[in-house]
């Protein structure tokens, strides 16, 4: 039976969002069930990413699968390239978004591809690392805790983000110089560079792109990607109720004897002072979401949202029994002479991590009032918590936030952190975060004033200093 | 996570135009064109699954729908299956009649390894009633023989009563107390087999699942006994969940806290491979 796509576009306040449903898709591309790991059979889940008979990414979900905690990932080890039709739907797909078809259209053969579900599409800068620093291709040869990719975060609460981290889908020894030169050429012309299906957390997989993704960080030109999110986890949200009317406007003189009294009553309860209402709690689920989108059930479109009902997360694919008996298999061919420049790797390193976009979407914003508060030990400013009750982890959040989003702020917050001997706690991790900030002036006085005072409350962040300082010089 | 890719089930009730969909959520649609109530398994208090109907208490709601209102045996038994596959995972307040197989709570999703036997078959009545007898006997066998002993003692004592045994008559009153005993051993004998028959067709009502095809699955990781429309080869009930088994010549049965949990019959598997199925589950549980 061929897949049905659809596609509808959704309004929620001031914001639209593009909904696309799959029914009867082709369950090629997507993550499935695989086992479970660990002591007693049941400690740890293991997924896999497939895309059509391969295995591609293997996820391992520690603690029972829970939620809140990380995720080990990796290439698959037997990985083999995939179907060459998926491979030119890929392909085709990115070029007809460039040529300037809309995002439904251009995807619409990839979400025949994909598990039945609701998903949204919407396009958005991916930062080419693993989220700590190390560019995505190659970051993920081995199994190992990655940050960023719990599906719910404990910072974040239930806010909604936009994941921009990425999970190759091949293995680094399919890099090219030849193809990459092709790219060089190709990513100064489109706008979408790349294709993603988002796969847990802060993380997608690349679809297509990758020597898109090396080209872009090279000569710095954003990665934007066409994003594919399954809209399938329930979310709950309390409402308060909207505030009572304002109080009727006091008769004028005379007129009080001809007002009707059901009024007056009405006019008198209105000038009370309000009771306390309740937070209203809905009956059931508010919606569904992605984690960049959450949908109200009572927005969905009637026949999505039953197919989301009647739907599942996660499918078994037909291919199924394939897939697990490749999961353990090995290839010939694992090493190649082709390395990645090394300008793409330093420049990856210079790039937001994990620990800087989670406190982007944890607060809200940063007065200097505030920080000022949590300079002077408090974590409260005008009886709020400003970030949290934990004071180092207010501190450290602040300087992600402040590296994030002001640079000024954050140099100056830095040097604040750093002088104060009272917070040498959190010295190293301060000092560790302003090695990205080569271009500051004030930051490479401060560290070779602090190298040659040889002051023992700056003992922490000496590697640190002279490391910024040997490279500040580099630089100029 | 064993049983993850159960279908959801939808459930259409037409006296009050509500449809429910059971699945990875539980959704209420009411009559009209409201959007529904939906409900993650958290939400959910109170689940009860009787002979006729189940019963959903979920938020500040209740929620109640015939087992008629089902498409077919196949919906009602996978809407079941789910329900008993969230109680494990959200721990909510289950209510169930008895069962003739293992709740799926008890299940696993795990590789069942090299030696496995799977075989399929729908319960017989007889042999299932034969292995309820052979339960009884299990329990009641020395008791019956006391009784036809008794029996027989009181019928040469009222014969002795009542006609007197002398030299003459002896001869008759043997077979004639032996067959009272007989008698009353044969009678016993049939009203536990018309009793076996009774219980297994009550817990055919209680047990949607016992008149429809099984698949049986036997491993040295586990074994599984569930409707064959559930069932999704990788789901089996690890042996140190079970306590113990009791093998008659038409089934094994399988126990856990004195009770029987699955009843599995020879003939759901191939001929020779029964004595290697009789292994693994002699090496794997106590037999008594």
């Amino acid at each position: 039976m061929a897949a049905e796509v659809r596609s509808e576009v959704i309004t929620h306040g001031e914001k639209s969002a593009q909904l696309i449903s799959v029914k009867h898709g082709e369950a090629a591309i997507g993550t499935c069930f695989a086992g479970y790991t660990g002591i007693g059979g049941t400690g740890a889940v293991t997924r896999i990413f497939f895309i059509g008979g391969e295995p591609i990414s293997v996820v391992i979900c520690p603690n029972n699968d829970n939620k809140q905690s990380n995720k080990l990932i990796s290439i698959a080890p037997a990985f083999k390239n995939y179907d060459q039709k998926i491979y030119n739907v890929l392909g085709n797909s990115i070029k007809r978004i460039n040529a300037g078809e809309s995002l439904a259209n251009g995807l619409r053969d990839i979400m025949s591809l994909l598990e039945d579900g609701v998903y949204t599409v919407y396009t958005a800068d991916y930062y080419p690392t693993d989220g700590a620093g190390s560019f995505f291709w190659g970051a993920y040869n081995i199994p190992h805790e990655v940050q960023g990719t719990a599906e719910k975060n404990r910072f974040i609460g239930t806010k909604s983000f936009k994941p921009c981290f990425l999970v190759p889908s091949q293995p680094l020894d399919y890099f090219t110089k030849k193809q990459k030169a092709v790219s060089d050429e190709s990513s100064k012309r489109r706008e979408i560079q790349g294709i993603v299906y988002h796969l847990s957390g802060f993380h997608s997989v690349l679809l297509k792109g990758h020597h898109g993704a090396v080209s872009c960080l090279e000569n710095d030109i954003p990665f934007r990607c066409a994003v594919i999110e399954k809209v399938c986890e329930p979310y709950v949200e309390t409402f308060l109720p909207p505030p009572p009317p304002a109080p009727a406007a006091e008769p004028a003189e005379g007129e009080g004897d001809n007002t009707d009294p059901a009024q007056a009553v009405q006019a008198a309860q209105a000038a009370q002072p309000a009771p306390e209402v309740p937070v209203f709690v809905p009956e059931g689920i508010t919606g569904f979401r992605s984690p960049s989108l959450k949908v109200p059930i009572e927005l969905f479109p009637k026949e999505m949202l039953k197919l989301v009902l009647e739907g599942r997360p996660e499918y078994k694919p037909r291919q199924f029994d394939a897939l697990m008996a490749k999961i353990n298999t090995s290839r010939k061919k694992t090493v190649s002479n082709n390395i990645l420049p090394l300008s793409v790797l330093e420049k990856a390193d210079q790039l937001p991590d994990y620990e800087m976009v989670e406190s982007a979407y944890a607060v809200n914003s940063l007065s200097d009032e505030q920080l000022n508060c949590l300079l002077a030990g408090d974590v409260e400013c005008k009886g709020e918590v400003i970030i949290s009750p934990n004071f180092y982890q207010s501190i450290v959040t602040a300087c992600n936030f402040l590296q994030f989003t002001d640079t000024k702020r954050f140099v100056d917050f830095t040097i604040a952190v750093m002088e104060n001997p009272e917070l040498s706690a959190t010295h190293e991790y301060v000092a560790k975060r302003a090695l990205t900030q080569l271009s500051s002036k004030k930051l490479y006085k401060f560290f070779t004033d602090a190298v040659a005072s040889g002051d023992t409350q700056y003992e922490k962040i000496l590697t640190f200093a002279n490391t910024f300082i040997s490279r500040y010089k580099e630089t100029k | 996570m064993a049983f993850h890719d159960l279908k959801p089930v939808s459930v259409n009730d037409s006296k009050n135009g509500k449809t429910y969909i059971i699945g990875n959520v539980f959704a209420v649609y009411n009559a009209g064109p409201e959007p529904p109530v939906v409900y993650t398994w958290d939400m959910v208090k109170q689940v009860s699954v009787g002979r006729k109907e189940i019963k959903i208490d979920a938020g500040s709601a209740s929620y109640s729908f015939s087992n008629k209102h089902f498409r077919d045996v196949d919906d009602n038994i996978r809407a079941i299956a789910i329900i008993e596959c969230r109680y494990k995972e959200y721990g909510f307040n289950y209510q169930h009649e008895r069962r003739m197989f293992p709740l799926k709570s008890l299940y696993n999703e795990c590789s069942p390894g090299k030696e496995v036997y799977v075989g399929e078959a729908v319960l017989d009545e007889g042999e299932t009633a034969a292995a309820f007898i052979a339960l009884l006997n299990f329990k009641l066998m020395k008791f019956l023989w006391l009784v036809a002993i008794l029996i027989m003692l009181i019928t040469v004592g009222i014969l002795h009563l009542n006609i007197g045994i002398t030299r003459s008559n002896v001869l008759y009153f043997i077979p004639i107390s032996a067959a009272a005993g007989g008698i009353t051993a044969l009678l016993v004998y049939i009203i536990t087999h018309a009793v076996a028959r009774g219980m297994f067709k009550r817990l055919c009502e209680t047990d949607i699942s016992a008149r429809n095809p099984i698949t049986f699955v036997i491993s040295r990781s586990g074994f599984a006994a569930c409707a064959s429309c559930v069932y999704e080869s990788r789901d089996l009930i690890p042996w140190s969940e079970m306590d113990y088994f009791i093998e008659s010549d038409k089934m094994f049965i399988i126990y856990k806290n004195n009770s029987p949990v699955a009843y599995i019959p020879k003939k759901a598997f191939e001929k020779k491979t029964v004595s290697s199925i009789a292994d693994i589950i002699a090496l794997s549980l106590e037999q008594r």
